[in-house]
């Protein structure tokens, strides 16, 4: 399509936007070589005489003073050109590294990758005033004491004003103090050896390696989904010819090969955002006036690409909390009988489908009570309602808006937006975070990340005779109401829809009304023009009162509700597509997705639809929040799922149970006569010790409901007549012996007999069930009947 | 800037045939799309594909113009609906299902539900005119003026327009301008 030049404003944007290849290239290297030449620096202030890192540091510098003499950007090119005569005489050995000179050089990659941007994003590389740092570069070049210390007035700052007993502290941190040159010339022939080894494989990697735009992924991605579900159609169609089902069963594992693969290509190493820290933890100790031992673990864990930018900034808040407010400062340790080095450890590992990323130091613990002043003083809770709180629940008030606990507001922290930021950004992209403290010990703080953010497991839900996708992440449980019950459990307070979950009061909001407005708004009968007559208390259940419905009880940003659906699906593995600006902007919805019958569903944002519901933030029961419970207090009683087996009640522990299936009775199967439950190829052996399967009166058509429990590491069903409900279990004791009576509790003022679950026979191996529910998957379904 | 938009878009589109004129002789080629008794023209440049029959999920408590959300290669599109946009009454075709054109628009693909699409005509530009003065505010922003076919009138629609993130900003100012709809005008 030609473009004429009749509107030279539109010419000169159209041209400012591409940026030529060349440019563009250089600024992808620059900024690799930045990025190594980073590492290496603070690599080099443990190992100053390692001549592979100089040489590395010296090259990163030195391709980009020579591109872009070439490219014409004249005010990187002197910058880079200073640098690099310093870098030359370290390289040769004419020069020590030692603190300032690396400071020198941090600054040096500050100022490139400063104008570096400003070639990104303006096409141009700035004004600026380099000479000052061109100047102590020059300067750092003779290594005269008087002449580099006036040079560095702002970098000895903080020591200075902390007197000389910290002075010395900070030069422990670091290599030495300033200008004491190690004369490392013995230790040069001990230090290339192991250096050089990586250096050689790193180049072997970047020879297999291929750089590729991430929007190209992105469309793999896509067209992957695509065909995933084009395969589940044809899986559909063709199951009734046996040719082409073998040849459709052969799509199927090609395609899910594939899927895996593009999943993979999109993945990266949290090294990635790992390796910014410990340039982050070397300023920060400057200014903070610590000493602290970086420990970092599971380097090679991959994430995928956007959840790994998604949490550099939560990962970097978390670890200044850490080194703030939880490693104390060296004399502090002492006295408490510590190293005076702090060690902040971080950890990444793969949890089934979660990364978790731990953050954890030796510092001082959270301090209780500390928490439960501050939150008063700050008006966060009313000092009754703290009384009432036990520690665990207290710990979770540093989450909230404008928490902190620093005395005073610094630019590392205090200004209370410390926490709740770090939980909102990992809860945003589908992860969790919990903490766990012990006062005089230390805090470990731990983000728990999906693996992938393009497919996320969600429960499918009817409404308005639409499906919507809800994230299984913020699902906690689901309450079963048939119709004729539903006037009788929804309880209203003027006007609120409330329903009792096991004695607390869960706020509801009512999908399809708040969906379509006109639908709440426009009872029956004339009696809604008074919102506030006790007749709408009783026409507004029956509005609803139509047909079975079911409560998705969800917790989410620490509000907990219940949103009423008119029915449920199976969950699905969905692939999140982004909605249009205009449908966004609705605010309920998050994406979009195809699911596995063609169908298009919207995803719901559960804390978009509590905050317009006005759902305030509950501060207690959030049993996604617990730390890990404290065995030695552990209560003795446990909660228990009570369910009813041909006429006799029993208890299954309410931690092992998974979900709650209603299938036909036509599903269960049998292996060698043993009742199985097959689940997508897997097995899962079903317990009827009472006969529930082979009851008279049923067909093959009846539902059995089976609980879904783990044993262990396997799972195995049990098989029952009606799930009745949860209730906390009371301890039983022998008359006489006082001993604990063991299988036996007490529910609801009856002895009621757990059911053991590892008396269910495991099948034969080859049968042996490999199912593995995540923590993703329905927990709990305490379906009431 | 902004109240200067509709003006200079009046000019652009004949300056695009003016444009033709010297390249390839004046003509354009125009698909033509049918809601209610209107034809409607786009230019099938800015054409990237056209759909039929399909039945797009709605959106609950979406701008009233967004006529619901297709399926397309692997993407989910909104699509417009041109019927809604304009405020034509009157029953739709027969179950739902409309033709959806999908249009290139600034922010990526986006739908245009049209009842019918017709043929691809060739217009010159000798017969084009801007938009009449006493059109509403509205339909001025939308379209961009009409060819004079010897059938009656091409209504063009400016495609770049269409887009439904950038239509409901401009919904608001212009509802306010608007005495009512005045459909009236529109047929041919």
């Amino acid at each position: 399509m030609p473009h004429c030049p009749q509107e030279p404003g539109q010419n000169l944007a159209g041209q400012a936007r591409p940026m030529d290849d060349l440019t563009r290239e250089f600024l992808i290297e620059s900024q690799e070589g930045l990025d190594r030449m980073e590492r290496c620096l603070t690599d080099l202030e443990e190992r100053p005489q390692d001549i592979e890192l100089l040489a590395e540091i010296f090259r990163s510098v030195h391709t980009i003073k020579g591109t872009t003499g070439f490219l014409g950007f004249r005010r990187l090119e002197k910058l880079a050109h200073s640098g690099e005569n310093l870098l030359g005489l370290l390289r040769d050995g004419k020069l020590s590294a030692n603190q300032s000179i690396i400071n020198g050089l941090l600054q040096l990659l500050d100022g490139l990758r400063g104008i570096l941007h400003n070639i990104e994003v303006y096409q141009h590389e700035g004004e600026g005033f380099d000479e000052a740092l061109i100047g102590r570069l020059d300067e750092l070049q003779y290594p005269d004491v008087s002449g580099v210390e006036a040079s560095f007035p702002h970098q000895f700052e903080c020591s200075v004003e902390n007197g000389p007993a910290t002075s010395e502290q900070t030069a422990a941190i670091m290599i030495g103090p300033p200008f004491i040159a190690i004369s490392g010339q013995q230790d040069a022939a001990i230090n290339p050896a192991a250096p050089g080894a990586t250096g050689a494989k790193a180049s072997t990697a970047s020879d297999s390696t291929l750089r590729v735009d991430v929007t190209l992924l992105n469309r793999l991605m896509n067209l992957v989904g695509e065909l995933v579900l084009t395969r589940n159609q044809i899986l559909q169609t063709t199951s009734l010819d046996s040719n082409l089902t073998v040849l459709s069963r052969r799509l199927d594992m090609v395609t899910a090969d594939l899927r895996e693969a593009v999943m993979k290509a999109r993945m990266q190493p949290v090294s990635y955002v790992f390796s910014k820290f410990p340039r982050i933890i070397r300023d920060l100790t400057q200014t903070l006036n610590r000493r602290v031992r970086l420990v970092v673990e599971g380097q090679e864990t991959e994430l995928d690409k956007s959840l790994l930018e998604a949490i550099k900034d939560p990962l970097t808040h978390a670890v200044r909390n850490s080194l703030d407010h939880g490693i104390e400062p060296a004399d502090v340790r002492i006295a408490c009988g510590k190293e005076p080095e702090g060690t902040l450890k971080l950890r990444a590992y793969q949890e089934s489908s979660h990364v978790i990323i731990e953050i954890s130091d030796d510092g001082a613990g959270i301090a209780v009570d500390k928490v439960r002043n501050r939150a008063i003083e700050r008006g966060l809770i009313t000092s009754e309602r703290a009384a009432h709180l036990a520690d665990r629940e207290l710990m979770q008030l540093i989450f909230l808006p404008g928490f902190s606990t620093a005395e005073s507001v610094t630019n590392v922290s205090g200004r209370g937006v410390g926490m709740d930021i770090v939980r909102t950004n990992v809860e945003k992209i589908g992860g969790k975070v919990e903490i766990e403290s012990r006062p005089g010990r230390g805090t470990t703080l731990r983000l728990r990340i999906p693996l992938t953010l393009a497919i996320i497991p969600a429960l499918i839900v009817h409404s308005l005779n639409q499906s919507f996708a809800i994230p299984q992440g913020a699902l906690s449980e689901l309450v079963h109401i048939p119709k004729e019950r539903i006037v009788s459990v929804i309880e209203w307070m003027e006007g609120s829809p409330l329903y009792r979950l096991r004695g607390h009061l869960l706020p509801l909001i009512f999908l399809d009304q708040m969906l379509d407005p006109t639908r709440g708004s426009v009872p029956s009968t004339s009696a809604a023009a008074d919102p506030f007559s006790d007749v709408l208390n009783e026409t507004a259940p029956t509005v609803q009162g139509q047909r079975d419905d079911f409560i998705a009880v969800l917790d989410v940003d620490g509000r907990r509700f219940g949103l009423v659906v008119d029915g449920l699906a199976d969950p699905e593995e969905i692939v999140v597509k982004p909605l249009s600006a205009v449908l966004k902007s609705i605010g309920y919805y998050s994406g979009a997705t195809v699911l596995g019958s063609g169908d298009l569903a919207l995803i719901l944002d559960p804390g978009a639809l509590a905050a317009h519901a006005s759902i305030a933030m509950t501060e207690y029961d959030r049993p996604h929040q617990a730390i890990e419970p404290d065995h030695a207090t552990a209560p003795t009683s446990a909660q228990y799922l009570l369910v009813e087996t041909a006429e006799r009640r029993a208890a299954v522990p309410l931690d092992d149970v998974l979900r709650i299936e209603r299938v036909p009775v036509s599903r269960i199967e049998y292996a060698d006569s043993r009742p199985v439950l097959n689940f997508a190829g897997r097995l899962l052996p079903v317990q009827d010790s009472t006969g529930e399967l082979s009851r008279a009166g049923r067909t093959a058509e009846t539902p059995v409901t089976v609980v879904v429990c783990c044993d262990g590491n396997r799972n195995v069903g049990i098989a029952v007549t009606n799930v009745l409900d949860v209730a906390t279990g009371g301890e039983l004791f022998e008359a006489g012996s006082e001993r604990r009576a063991s299988g036996v509790t007490l529910l609801n003022e009856r002895v009621t007999n757990v059911v053991a679950l590892d008396s269910v026979p495991s099948l034969p191996s080859e049968f042996q069930s490999e199912l593995i529910f995540g923590s993703d998957w329905i927990e709990v379904s305490a379906a009431k009947v | 800037m902004n109240a200067s938009l509709p003006v200079r878009q009046e000019i652009a589109v004949p300056a695009s045939i003016v444009r033709g004129d010297s390249a390839s002789g004046s003509m354009l080629e125009v698909c033509s799309v049918r809601v209610g008794p209107t034809v409607f023209g786009i230019p099938i440049e800015h054409i990237v594909e056209i759909i039929g029959g399909v039945r797009p999920r709605p959106v609950p408590l979406a701008p009233d113009f967004v006529g619901g959300l297709i399926h397309y290669r692997g993407d989910i599109l909104t699509t417009v609906s041109l019927r809604r946009l304009l405020y034509v009454d009157g029953i739709q075709c027969t179950d739902g299902r409309q033709d959806i054109v999908v249009l290139e628009g600034p922010g990526g693909c986006f739908g245009l539900q049209v009842d019918s699409v017709g043929q691809v005509l060739t217009v010159s530009s000798a017969d084009h005119e801007p938009n009449p003065s006493i059109l509403d505010g509205h339909r001025r922003a939308l379209f961009a003026g009409a060819y004079k076919l010897t059938d009656g009138l091409l209504i063009m629609l400016d495609s770049a327009r269409l887009d439904p993130d950038l239509l409901s900003p401009a919904l608001i100012r212009s509802e306010r301008v608007d005495s009512g709809p005045a459909i009236g005008l529109l047929k041919s």
